[in-house]
């Protein structure tokens, strides 16, 4: 341990405090999905730094060194601020990057909109073997012999049998007084869960629609890696007919064409079916679109599709409107008129980014 | 601490071996320096010490933790290698990274004792104290206890006041007093009693600023600090121009063997290479004494009796400006970029003296307590503006200190300003008689 550890530790608590006051800002930013690696996500923030008089930002220019014609762009910005004189002083724009653990980001989620912790359904019990020798047992080998719990009920037994002299303490140990550490079986539940993001990927979901659907999902994965010990995502794309994507594609491919969602719905179906049983699985199914459907009849069969097949198979059921220049909006209020009572379906709209951290406190708020 | 010393131990009987050579050489060119020190370190434990800016113990602040992230990041991205790490202290302490090579090595011992030198020699660092190790110590033992008796919350709060004023010192004082008096004094200078004017307002604000002892006691050791470091900000040219001077004349002098020239040669340009927008150092200093050399100047003397502002003031002139390609840079206001404005000599050095005057800081004086109580500071402005932005903050610091309204005259675009803390609210005045007057 180093002496500067305390101080880093210090400061990182100061930072960490930062974060999660300024929490609602990262919410509507793609910012730190960038930034996201398997178990840490490095956040950026602001350097802190205490107040003092220093010249202003007018004051940019100074002396360099090297060639170059007048009017020449130095390469390098920022390079003015180690100028001159003032050197190591200039460094307040600096942005640092901290490293905050995916479970505290969570954490910190689930404090800022009031989250509840999620009862998983734990269809599955399964007993791990854990090594921790925590019990006491009558038998086992001398190796294991717990020799205060063996004198102990030697001494008792003394006691019992009236042969407990204070003068001469002595106590003998007979066969049966022995005691033995023993494995403690602990069942564990391992609880595992996969969602299913669907999102509609026909011409009229623009970018900005994207990147919307790009950051609930993020922060949504985030709260249900932090409730199970084994999250999987799975990623539909669908326009008229729906296909399983990575993770890349899901964000970025962009297809013309018509929007049939039942498409999508069969196929989240099937998966259910035939990967992800409901007896193993805790299952989220969300899907985004902004809110066009083929036709009528398309929606009618959705519903259907829903309240017979998936409904019964997941935990909940997540609709994302994000409202777009060209979409009606319709299919939330169809799916809220036929489903709206409900309480395994959510459904929500986002106009802007703003709107991202209502979306997520509908979607997790329910704690299914 | 004892488990942080596993990671520095003493030189390798090679190291001790060329830290006597060159020590032996350094002096027969007529340097002189108090002992130097050397130890080696682990790359990890180098940027805990580079946070600490040298000392292995430092009062606990979250700002050595910040700058210990920014360094580790710096290393871990390969942007930044710390090579040499030296302390102002008698003995001089210096450390040695382990990982590096024995050019390298040869190269930041003979770098540390052209510092060892200066530290001694040049009179900004005259009154400076000299057991700055033992002072850092018992500054942390003291944050530690009133930490222990106060509660970390208080204390952190005060302390991030007063390192917010730790730049309102008179960077002069030190020598002006030891000119004054002939005495050998060391540390910083006692603070002058009446109300001012004063460039140190630090230590006005511990002689009167209605505090509790534990608080004058922060704000004294704050003082303190501010003033062992400030010469090292004053010289940062010089002080690594000189060093540079003498490792490349120390090395090329016979101390190297000559499979390790291009190693050191890589490094040493390595250290003084220049690029667009930036003044290095090292770079301007050493090109400085080469310059001073050249013209048959005495060395030595220069290295005594200047400072960054004065030592560039006697030796930078037209062919110096022309030589060493520098030019003065200036936001693009359309491009918003920053280009080559300008290489005429003369402003070069008009603005380069405006940088280093002062040790790059703006000077603020305290010119007295008004009739309300407020402590009122006044900008010496010199064609640059302040950052407003900041300077509000900083006022209200200063209030926090002083327990009582404070305010700042200034100048903005040319037109006067009086920035009025007072009761918690900030407001900003116009100024029709600028006390503030552009002087320099």
């Amino acid at each position: 341990m180093f002496r500067i550890d305390a101080d880093r530790a210090r400061f990182r608590e100061i930072v960490r405090g930062r974060i999660r006051s300024d929490l609602s800002k990262y919410l509507s930013t793609p910012e730190l999905i960038a930034r996201q690696g398997e178990h840490a996500v490095s956040v950026p923030v602001p350097q802190i730094e205490l107040p003092q008089f220093c010249f202003g930002a007018n004051e940019k220019g100074g002396v360099g060194q090297g060639p170059g014609e007048r009017g020449e762009e130095l390469e390098g910005e920022g390079g003015g601020q180690e100028g001159t004189g003032a050197a190591g002083e200039g460094e307040g724009q600096h942005i640092l990057e901290v490293d905050v653990e995916l479970d505290e980001l969570a954490e910190m989620l689930g404090r800022e909109l009031a989250l509840p912790r999620i009862e998983p359904r734990g269809k599955r019990q399964l007993v791990s073997d854990s090594a921790r020798y925590s019990d006491i047992s009558n038998s086992g080998p001398d190796s294991l012999r717990h020799f205060r719990r063996s004198y102990r009920q030697a001494l008792r037994r003394t006691i019992a049998a009236g042969e407990w002299d204070p003068a001469a303490p002595r106590v003998a140990p007979i066969r049966e007084d022995f005691r033995y550490r023993a494995r403690r079986i602990v069942p564990a539940p391992e609880s595992s869960a996969v969602v299913i993001h669907m999102m509609d990927v026909s011409g009229s979901m623009g970018r900005e629609q994207k990147e919307i659907v790009r950051i609930e999902a993020f922060w949504i994965d985030t709260w249900l890696r932090s409730q199970y010990e084994n999250l999987e995502v799975v990623y539909i794309v669908h326009d008229a007919s729906a296909k399983v994507v990575d993770h890349d594609a899901f964000f970025h491919l962009r297809e013309s064409g018509g929007t049939k969602i039942s498409s999508a719905y069969e196929l989240c179906l099937q998966l259910i079916r035939e990967k992800h049983r409901p007896e193993d699985w805790n299952i989220y199914p969300f899907h985004y679109s902004d809110g066009d459907n083929w036709s009528a009849r398309d929606t009618e069969k959705c519903i259907a599709l829903l309240r017979e097949e998936i409904l019964p198979r997941v935990n909940q059921f997540c609709y994302g409107q994000v409202k777009s220049a060209y979409g009606s909006g319709q299919f939330k209020k169809d799916l809220d008129a036929s489903l709206g009572g409900d309480e395994r379906v959510v459904t929500s709209s986002v106009a802007e980014r703003g709107d991202i951290h209502n979306a997520i406190r509908a979607f997790l708020g329910k704690g299914r | 601490m004892l488990p942080a010393q596993r990671h520095r131990s003493p030189l390798s009987a090679e190291l001790a071996h060329w830290a006597e050579r060159i020590e032996a050489v350094a002096r027969s060119y007529g340097l002189s320096f108090h002992p130097v020190e050397f130890e080696l370190l682990d790359a990890r434990a180098v940027n805990g010490l580079a946070a600490y800016g040298g000392f292995p113990v430092r009062y606990p602040s979250w700002r050595f933790g910040m700058e210990f992230e920014r360094l580790e990041k710096g290393y871990h991205w390969g942007l930044s290698k710390i090579y040499e790490l030296v302390i102002n202290n008698d003995p001089v302490v210096a450390y040695l990274v382990r990982s590096n090579s024995l050019p390298e090595q040869k190269l930041v011992m003979a770098h540390v004792f052209g510092h060892a030198d200066f530290f001694r020699n040049n009179c900004w660092f005259a009154s400076t104290e000299r057991r700055m190790l033992d002072a850092m110590a018992q500054h942390a033992t003291l944050v530690r206890r009133r930490i222990d008796s106060h509660g970390l919350d208080t204390v952190e709060r005060f302390l991030d006041l007063a390192l917010s004023l730790e730049n309102l010192i008179d960077p002069y004082l030190p020598l002006r007093r030891k000119l004054a008096s002939g005495a050998q004094v060391s540390g910083a200078p006692a603070p002058a009693a009446g109300d001012g004017p004063t460039f140190d307002v630090l230590g006005f604000l511990c002689e009167r600023a209605p505090l509790e002892e534990w608080q004058r006691e922060i704000l004294a050791l704050v003082r303190d600090e501010a003033y062992y470091f400030q010469p090292q900000r004053m010289t940062k040219i010089m002080n690594e121009g000189w060093a540079s001077y003498w490792h490349s004349r120390i090395l090329t002098g016979g101390v190297l063997d000559g499979s390790e020239i291009v190693d050191f040669a890589d490094c040493h340009s390595g250290a003084t290479a220049t690029a667009p927008g930036r003044l290095n150092p090292y770079k301007l200093g050493i090109e400085l004494f080469r310059c001073a050399e050249r013209r048959g100047e005495d060395l030595m003397r220069l290295r005594r009796v200047h400072d960054d502002a004065s030592f560039v003031d006697e030796l930078l002139d037209e062919e110096f400006v022309a030589s060493q390609k520098m030019f003065l840079y200036a936001r693009n206001p359309r491009s918003g970029k920053s280009e080559v404005a300008e290489r005429d000599a003369a402003k070069v050095k008009a603005r380069l003296l405006a940088d280093l005057s002062w040790g790059g800081l703006p000077r603020i004086e305290l010119a007295g307590v008004d009739e309300g109580g407020a402590l009122h500071l006044l900008h010496h402005h010199d064609g640059r503006d302040l950052q407003l932005a900041k300077a509000r903050e900083t006022l209200a610091r200063v209030a926090g200190v002083w327990g009582g309204p404070a305010l700042l005259d200034t100048r903005e675009d040319g037109a006067g300003r009086r920035l009025r803390w007072r009761a918690g609210e900030l407001k900003v005045e116009e100024l029709d008689t600028p006390a503030a007057q552009p002087t320099n």
